[in-house]
């Protein structure tokens, strides 16, 4: 089945515009159960019900979208209202700068998406790959998707250009604001280079298709053993215990390593 | 400290660090609510058992999966852990990579690992790791069930702590060979073209500044709603139009590297 865009704008750099479509970039191949309740197996429902009406169910035709400016008083708010927001002059995605790839920290990075180019668009977008290929750099810039405006990267991999959502700075938690217990003897540079040497054993190329999900299978196994009525074995996790002896732990584990 | 997602060990060789999982990222947008149009209440989301049509409590809640013969199996939460019983307690270290090596399209979310032991011990090979993978700019890639997922995670120091981000498996990124991309060989850049663009790339270029990832939605929005409030009427913008591809792209690119070059002469960039 060809893949359908979710939507289609322009990119657009300086005077150059490239009209493109998107795409999902990603596919959850998580195995989809349903909520059921346990005593009976009877599917569990989601139902919209209204507290001060005894939990009594409400009609979607009934319901309205609010923001909650102080307790208990409402602004209602449409799709085509908060469409008013933003208001951008055209459909597309506003380069604003270009930075080095190894440069955004992968805590920005939300949701990716894949850009294709629309029909007699080709050329502007192989051009624009060639040229982020080259300088190897990444493009910042915003776009208003449905009705929000986001913050979005685009990036270069073989050719084909890909489109992240980024998080809002403010939005990205510092380290300095978790209070994390420090210990009062600094690591001795022997434990440093002990453990810089098991690092270095274990250092290689990043193969994404070297790892499998091999979660989905068990729980498919675990799946057809119920459904021929065999009751599961209940396998505990053993309980890691914390290193005591640091130094050593990391000898062994160095040695280990180098059979 | 923040409820962590997750406790557990990070074993790296023979070491095993106590550890817990923390957001690193916070969801800042502006929440609407649903609201009753009649009795202007809060509306509420119940989990109703369609048998009994009385509310499921939490505890009482399983995951029933269809098998081809239209047959329900139904699995508890505590079977499901029970599937790789120490992934749901460890993230064990595999291999080191270098962390631009890495395409994001795999990043998922970012979490902090934090110690979750007091003891000198625990805290001690804890930012032993934080020392030893500084110096060596990599990420660790592990892997370690949450919730009734298995993760692929790359963890790396960030402000001093490690930072673990998930990753999604090789199969559950898109392969782009159905997608219209153009043919390298008919749609091949000029020289001319390319320098151009690669000028006008490098005139744009800086190093990359938080800063500028301001979230302007959220305020202009929040403006919105206080005008509503105030009792204005709110009207839908024009729907915006697609700019057309342009018909001369080299011409363009020279347009706008004029446009960027004098806009930096004036001295108004930035």
């Amino acid at each position: 089945m060809p893949a359908r865009s979710i939507w289609n704008g322009a990119i657009a750099l300086g005077a150059v515009t490239v009209p493109i479509k998107v795409f999902g970039a990603t596919e959850d191949q998580q195995i989809r159960f349903r909520e059921v309740h346990l005593p009976d197996g009877a599917p569990v429902a989601h139902v919209l019900v209204d507290p001060t009406k005894d939990d009594a169910e409400v009609d979607r035709d009934d319901v309205v979208k609010g923001y909650e400016v102080k307790e208990g008083e409402w602004v209602e708010l449409t799709d085509d209202e908060v469409k008013a927001a933003d208001q951008p002059k055209r459909k597309a995605i506003e380069l604003e700068e270009f930075v080095p790839r190894a440069d955004i920290d992968p805590v920005y990075y939300d949701k990716p998406y894949n850009l294709a180019p629309q029909a007699g668009a080709e050329d502007g977008y192989a051009l624009l790959a060639e040229a982020m290929d080259r300088t190897e750099r990444v493009g910042i810039g915003r776009v208003v998707l449905r009705t929000k405006e986001q913050l979005v990267a685009l990036r270069v991999t073989d050719g084909l250009i890909r489109m992240h959502t980024l998080h809002a700075r403010d939005e990205v938690v510092a380290g300095k604001d978790l209070k994390v217990p420090r210990p009062k003897k600094k690591p001795a540079r022997r434990e440093i280079d002990m453990a810089g040497a098991l690092v270095e054993q274990l250092s290689g190329d990043f193969q994404p298709g070297r790892y499998k999900d091999t979660y989905r299978d068990r729980v498919m196994k675990l799946v057809d053993a119920k459904a021929k009525g065999k009751e599961p074995k209940l396998a505990r996790p053993k309980e890691p215990e914390a290193t005591d002896d640091l130094l050593a732990a990391l000898e062994a584990s160095v040695k280990a390593g180098k059979k | 400290m923040a409820r962590p997602l997750w406790r557990g060990s990070l074993s790296f060789g023979l070491v095993n660090v106590p550890v817990a999982l923390l957001p690193a990222t916070k969801d800042l947008d502006v929440h609407f609510h649903q609201l009753s149009k009649k009795t202007n209440a809060r509306l509420e989301i119940r989990r109703i058992c369609t048998k009994e049509n009385t509310e499921v409590d939490y505890d009482e809640l399983g995951h029933g999966y269809e098998t081809d013969g239209g047959k329900q199996v139904v699995l508890t939460d505590e079977e499901l852990d029970a599937v790789a019983p120490d992934k749901t307690r460890t993230i064990d270290i595999e291999q080191f990579v270098d962390v631009c090596d890495i395409d994001p399209v795999f990043f998922d979310s970012s979490y902090f690992l934090v110690p979750d032991e007091q003891g000198e011990g625990p805290t001690r090979a804890y930012h032993l790791l934080v020392e030893a993978m500084r110096d060596q700019r990599r990420a660790a890639i592990g892997r370690f069930v949450l919730r009734t997922k298995e993760h692929l995670a790359a963890i790396r120091v960030r402000d001093d702590l490690l930072m673990v981000t998930t990753m999604r498996f090789a199969d559950e990124v898109r392969d782009p060979k159905d997608l219209p991309l153009p043919d390298g060989r008919k749609h091949k850049p000029s020289d001319d073209e390319i320098d151009n663009a690669v000028a006008l790339l490098e005139e744009l270029s800086g190093g990359f500044d938080p800063k500028h990832l301001t979230d302007r939605h959220r305020d202009r929005l929040l403006k919105i709603i206080k005008r509503k409030q105030e009792g204005e009427t709110i009207k839908a913008p024009a729907a915006p139009e697609t700019p057309k591809a342009v018909p001369n792209l080299l011409e363009a690119l020279e347009r706008s590297l004029q446009d960027v070059r004098g806009r930096e002469k004036a001295g108004s960039r930035g």
